[in-house]
């Protein structure tokens, strides 16, 4: 990306450390694995950052099998933030972290505040750790898409989690925010202590897998005991999130002033480039990178210094 | 593990499969029975091709994958060539001092076993002198993998629902006696048959040892790297991932 020299990007333009990218292109959290899964895959250094995890205050064994539904156009994921906990993730990544040629940003997915700070309180002392990204719970999501009391209760929960993540963090926080809630959620994390905002995690759905396969079929039958089939719920990921993304990003940067990170849908750098003209200030690409690992680095390639601009 | 473009070299009917050969001399030489790459078919997700013939040796470049008519892969043309990530995941371990393998496949699984059934030190850096046997099982004689495209030195046990070929009826059958002969078990049919296999494994053997029988579950991938998480297989040890702990498991830990 040699004409990106003067490309670098500041992710958090009012914190004390800030949270300067050489260039605005990283992979998104839930994507990348904890840090050394596509080491031999990914030029990392093409990259502006790298963004591992999730992760969580304590393990979790994650959904149970099967996990991922192909379907028209993407792919449905449903992994219940499987992860080794905090402590373990560090243990066992933090040198990875550590030599990585670009910040490492860790995705804390909260659940509670007091977990959440236990989290930034534990990745505050590790180095290696430039950035955290907060992706909160989906049940903020859930209560808002309702409204009155529900949109209160959920905007008192945002708040509560961002504000203890932002105490016991030492490194910038971005808040990764739900792509249906973006708009009503963005000024509060950002009075919060949000230095920048995702927009957005990817949407939820659900789909019925199908108990036998039939020729042509596109999804798969599941494997144990569920001859039957039965309905699975996840994230979505594909082109078709991209739009959605988009018209988010664009009502969040007519409110906040704070960097945006675009999310959803990303395949080329044309995509990336759509969300650098919506108000992103740097965009994470996603399930691109199952499909083809070397699209980051052609990612970051495609995008030209007036790209990032913004 | 790399990401490489294989051209197809080859493409032939093969009994009920089509037969594609590619070159990726930068993945075949570290491919082994079980291994697989994931290919990249024009879909969202990558697909999984196993290596049903491996070229061996220092200067390996080729391997065939046979996938069935309504495969997505089925399609390709000669000379095009297949975005690979490989190789993948944790295959099949006959241990060298095996001298009895018993392979369990249906006709839709069978491929991935192939290789397994080339002269040992063809395929292992083991000892010669392994017999193998073969329990092949499907429905009825039209779905049935052409016995004469088998080694010769295979010995091969044939079940049909319908009785149209070998045994009227269920493989597992057969099994009981085959497992008590074999002192390596690998399987690649439909999951739904493994909680049975795994019961007369331990009705026949007292205290099996671990990697007695060793099964392929392959459900669906996004990364193929364990950075998704989404492969999950659910094991007595708790979830592990088809990916990187697998696609090949001990069978008697399966749940």
């Amino acid at each position: 990306m040699s004409e990106n020299i003067d490309a670098a990007i500041e992710l958090a333009p009012n914190h004390k450390t800030g949270l300067t990218l050489a260039n605005p292109v990283m992979p998104a959290a839930g994507c990348f694995g904890l840090g050394t899964e596509y080491a031999r895959l990914v030029k990392t250094e093409a990259l502006g950052a790298v963004v591992v995890g999730p992760v969580t205050a304590g393990p979790r064994r994650g959904a149970s099998p099967p996990r991922i539904a192909p379907i028209p156009g993407g792919v449905l994921l449903h992994t219940g933030l499987a992860n080794p906990g905090i402590g373990a993730a560090i243990r066992r990544y933090a040198r990875a972290w550590s030599r990585s040629p670009v910040p490492v940003i860790v995705h804390v997915a909260a659940t509670s505040p007091d977990e959440t700070a236990s989290c930034c309180h534990r990745l505050a002392s590790v180095e290696a750790v430039a950035g955290i990204e907060l992706g909160l719970p989906d049940t903020i999501d859930g209560s808002v898409e309702a409204s009155g009391r529900g949109l209160a209760n959920a905007l008192n929960d945002a708040i509560a989690i961002i504000q203890a993540a932002h105490a016991a963090a030492r490194q910038p926080l971005t808040v990764r925010l739900p792509l249906v809630s973006a708009r009503s959620l963005c000024e509060a994390a950002v009075q919060a202590g949000a230095s920048a905002l995702t927009i957005a995690a990817p949407p939820r759905g659900t789909v019925w897998l199908s108990g036998s396969i039939e020729p042509g079929n596109v999804l798969p039958r599941p494997m144990w005991r569920e001859s039957r089939g039965r309905f699975i719920t996840g994230r979505l990921y594909g082109p078709s999130v991209l739009p959605l993304a988009l018209r988010s990003i664009r009502q969040v940067a007519e409110l906040v002033s704070v960097p945006l990170i675009g999310c959803g849908g990303i395949y080329s750098a044309a995509d990336a480039q759509a969300f650098l003209h919506a108000g992103a200030t740097a965009v994470q690409v996603s399930a691109a990178v199952w499909r083809d690992p070397s699209c980051l680095a052609r990612i970051a390639c495609g995008l030209s210094p007036t790209d990032t601009l913004g | 593990m790399i990401q490489t473009h294989a051209p197809i070299t080859d493409i032939e009917e093969s009994g009920p499969f089509v037969r594609l050969v590619l070159s990726a001399p930068e993945i075949v030489p570290h491919l082994a029975p079980g291994h697989f790459v994931l290919a990249d078919l024009g879909d969202y997700t990558r697909t999984p091709l196993f290596p049903a013939g491996l070229e061996v040796g220092p200067k390996a470049n080729l391997f065939e994958v046979l996938v069935l008519p309504d495969h997505p892969a089925a399609t390709l043309q000669l000379e095009s060539t297949i975005d690979l990530i490989g190789p993948l995941g944790q295959g099949f371990e006959v241990p060298p001092t095996a001298r009895h393998l018993l392979l369990v496949a249906d006709t839709a699984h069978l491929p991935t076993l192939l290789p397994l059934t080339r002269p040992r030190d063809q395929v292992f850096s083991g000892e010669p002198g392994l017999s193998i046997a073969l329990l092949l099982s499907a429905v009825t004689i039209t779905g049935l993998y052409p016995v004469q495209l088998l080694p010769p030195a295979l010995e091969v046990h044939i079940a049909t629902t319908d009785g149209s070929a070998g045994h009227h009826g269920s493989g597992l059958e057969f099994f009981p006696d085959l497992a008590r002969w074999a002192d390596c078990i690998c399987v690649a049919d439909d999951p739904a048959t493994y909680l049975a296999l795994a019961n007369v494994v331990r009705d026949v053997r007292i205290g099996p040892p671990p990697r007695l029988a060793q099964a392929l579950v392959v459900p669906p991938m996004a990364c193929g790297v364990g950075a998704c998480q989404g492969c999950a297989v659910e094991t007595a040890h708790g979830f592990k991932l088809a990916c990187i702990d697998g696609p090949v498991f001990d069978l008697m830990e399966l749940r």
